[in-house]
């Protein structure tokens, strides 16, 4: 029974999908089981994480972890089955066109389905999840307000009916604050950081959630360190510097706690992903 | 400087998010305009930075930006406006007929337009298409949204005639017209049974709202079809390169790994490589890093890793492609003439 859902989400770019997997990785050495999913139709993990397979179905990733791809179409495929029951009908419903093109467009289904099968377990609804957390490189910091939106939105426009009953629990779970927990990562720069104080009030102001907030990949250089570098080296360091100076003024002077995570400058995924975790540890 | 083919006409920039992708096919669009073509450059976010930059509004126009006088061409600008071009294609689609204002209050196509990420892509391919066929400019750059939806923006003609494949919004429409027995002596069992399945998923409602909307876009068919045809055609020209930006990052690398392999596979014209956003100390001379802290040594010899790597791949990738480097620009005094600068810093590898 899935317990807590951790949404990340963050400016492209930022490294939320490594900060994820961080995350999954040190909730996992509570010895408890956890799993990793990424929201994407084409897998970003299967090249980062070098694995063999990702697919819907979870498969291990280390101790007490397991990953899986929710892709949108894998989710609304559940649902369906979950909803119609009967295999035949669920294989003509799933393979039929007129479904196929459906999904395609009738707005915020995708986003609904992911949603749904996030909030399964407190909802009592769909397959049993034997995860004490679910941890989700969600989408970035563009489309990820129209996520949290869709079941809000879809109730609004049906209000009743099996989907209006849906649409309306999803809503509340993933305003549940003891249930959802969302992470924003930023970066030491100007526009990733007026995104995520923009991301962080609306969450706020509009689904009254209270998103951890990270600056990710500062680095560990001081303006002290710069004497006697070339000028065009030392402009370039200055400036790094500078907007990392800025991106901490910003956000306390907008009351946003944030926790810093130094860049590692290591080109091995899992030697970071370790780091990282070690980082993050006592955090969350 | 960068080498594109002399018939080129359009320049397509992909990339993942982060990359500074809208800000490279500014400076792209400003060099190329300052050695001497007619040059548009649309762009897909509405990037409030690269409006500023450039001086222009975000109402979606195709506005003329101000170039110095030593520019031998010239630059205009457009933030694409997705409501805008949706509207101005479902006017031409449905050449002014009646439904279409019936169609803007239905709330699925309210939804559609506003939401939905493949109906941007959509809108995309459409502005796109509209600047190069009316034929105003030498060149037409487009920024588009990052490496998870590029695939979904090249695909979207595909999406969209799946719509109307299989004789799928025929069947909608014959389903609103209040005629149970009707209804039912045109669908087989198994279409029945689909519907049926449907209702049980989403409540009638839906479903009515559902083939209002079919019905309402019924005059689109023929010109989307040939839009299809047309978007299937521009972005498989031979006048039309794709240029992959990417950065010194692990992700980004991998990211740009994937897509570059997806690009050549489905046949789309990739020439050149850029690698965006390289801090100018990176592969300073020996003599110079001698001076440096040691974690600056370090940092710099991640990024120097990273690069070969990056080049390696795409020699292995493809042996014709140009891959550039170009420097990171200094955010804080963006003007035209900056990135006119930045442009000629960038190096041919």
């Amino acid at each position: 029974m899935v317990k807590k859902a951790h949404l990340v989400t963050g400016k492209g770019g930022v490294g939320k999908s490594l900060f994820s997997a961080a995350l999954a990785y040190t909730l996992s050495l509570e010895n408890k089981p956890i799993l990793l999913a990424e929201m994407n139709d084409d897998s970003f993990y299967r090249d980062f994480l070098n694995l063999s397979k990702i697919n819907y179905k979870p498969s291990r990733y280390k101790n007490n972890l397991d990953i899986a791809q929710w892709a949108p179409n894998d989710c609304l495929k559940e649902y369906a089955l979950h909803l119609l029951k009967i295999e035949s009908l669920y294989k003509l419903f799933v393979e039929n066109p007129v479904t196929k093109s459906l999904i395609e467009i009738a707005p915020g289904l995708k986003d609904l389905a992911l949603l749904g099968k996030l909030t399964s377990s407190p909802r009592r609804h769909g397959p049993l999840m034997n995860y004490e957390q679910i941890v989700v490189d969600a989408y970035s910091t563009g489309h990820f307000l129209a996520l949290l939106r869709a079941p809000g939105a879809l109730h609004e426009a049906v209000p009743f009916g099996p989907m209006g009953e849906q649409t309306k629990s999803i809503d509340y779970f993933i305003r549940d604050q003891n249930f959802t927990q969302i992470h924003l990562v930023s970066l030491p720069e100007e526009l990733p950081v007026t995104e995520t104080v923009e991301l962080y009030t609306q969450l706020k102001n509009e689904f009254g959630l209270k998103p951890l907030v990270y600056l990710n990949k500062t680095w560990p250089l001081e303006m002290t360190d710069l004497q006697g570098l070339h000028s065009e080296t030392k402009e370039s360091l200055a400036h790094i510097i500078t907007n990392q100076e800025i991106a901490r003024t910003t956000f306390k002077k907008e009351n946003i706690e944030i926790k810093e995570l130094p860049y590692i400058f290591n080109t091995d995924v899992e030697t970071v992903i370790a780091e990282v975790s070690q980082l993050l540890k006592g955090h969350v | 400087m960068i080498k594109l083919a002399p018939s080129t006409k359009t320049l397509i920039c992909i990339g993942s998010g982060g990359v500074g992708k809208t800000t490279l096919a500014a400076t792209l669009a400003v060099g190329l305009a300052f050695e001497g073509r007619k040059v548009l450059v649309l762009t897909i976010d509405p990037s409030m930075r690269l409006a500023q930059t450039l001086g222009i509004k975000l109402t979606g126009e195709q506005e003329k930006v101000n170039l110095p006088l030593e520019a031998k061409g010239q630059l205009y600008a457009s933030v694409i406006n997705h409501q805008k071009i949706f509207d101005w294609f479902l006017e031409q689609a449905s050449k002014g007929q009646a439904d279409a204002e019936g169609l803007k209050k239905n709330r699925l196509y309210q939804q559609l337009t506003g939401r939905l990420s493949g109906s941007q892509d959509f809108t995309s391919l459409v502005a796109l298409q509209k600047a190069v066929s009316s034929e105003v400019y030498d060149l037409v750059i487009l920024d588009t949204p990052p490496s998870q939806h590029t695939w979904n923006f090249l695909k979207a003609p595909e999406k969209i005639s799946a719509l109307f494949n299989d004789g799928i919004a025929k069947w909608f429409r014959q389903s609103t017209t209040n005629e149970p027995r009707l209804l039912s002596r045109f669908l087989n069992l198994g279409t029945t049974q689909v519907l049926k399945a449907l209702e049980t998923l989403t409540g009638s409602q839906f479903m009515q709202e559902l083939s209002m909307f079919f019905a309402a876009i019924k005059t689109w068919q023929g010109p989307l079809e040939s839009y299809i045809a047309d978007s299937h055609r521009l972005l498989t020209s031979n006048q039309t390169e794709f240029l992959l930006v990417t950065a010194l990052d692990t992700s980004r690398l991998i990211e740009a790994q994937k897509l570059s392999r997806e690009i050549l596979k489905q046949g789309y014209k990739l020439t050149s490589v850029m690698i965006n956003r390289v801090y100018p100390w990176v592969q300073m001379n020996q003599v110079e890093q001698n001076s440096w802290p040691t974690q600056l040594k370090h940092i710099n010899n991640y990024y120097q890793d990273l690069e070969t790597e990056l080049t390696s791949h795409f020699e292995i990738l493809k042996k014709s492609l140009n891959i550039y480097k170009c420097p990171e620009l200094r955010q804080n005094s963006d003007d035209v003439k900056n990135l006119a600068k930045n442009y000629s810093k960038i190096i041919h590898l």
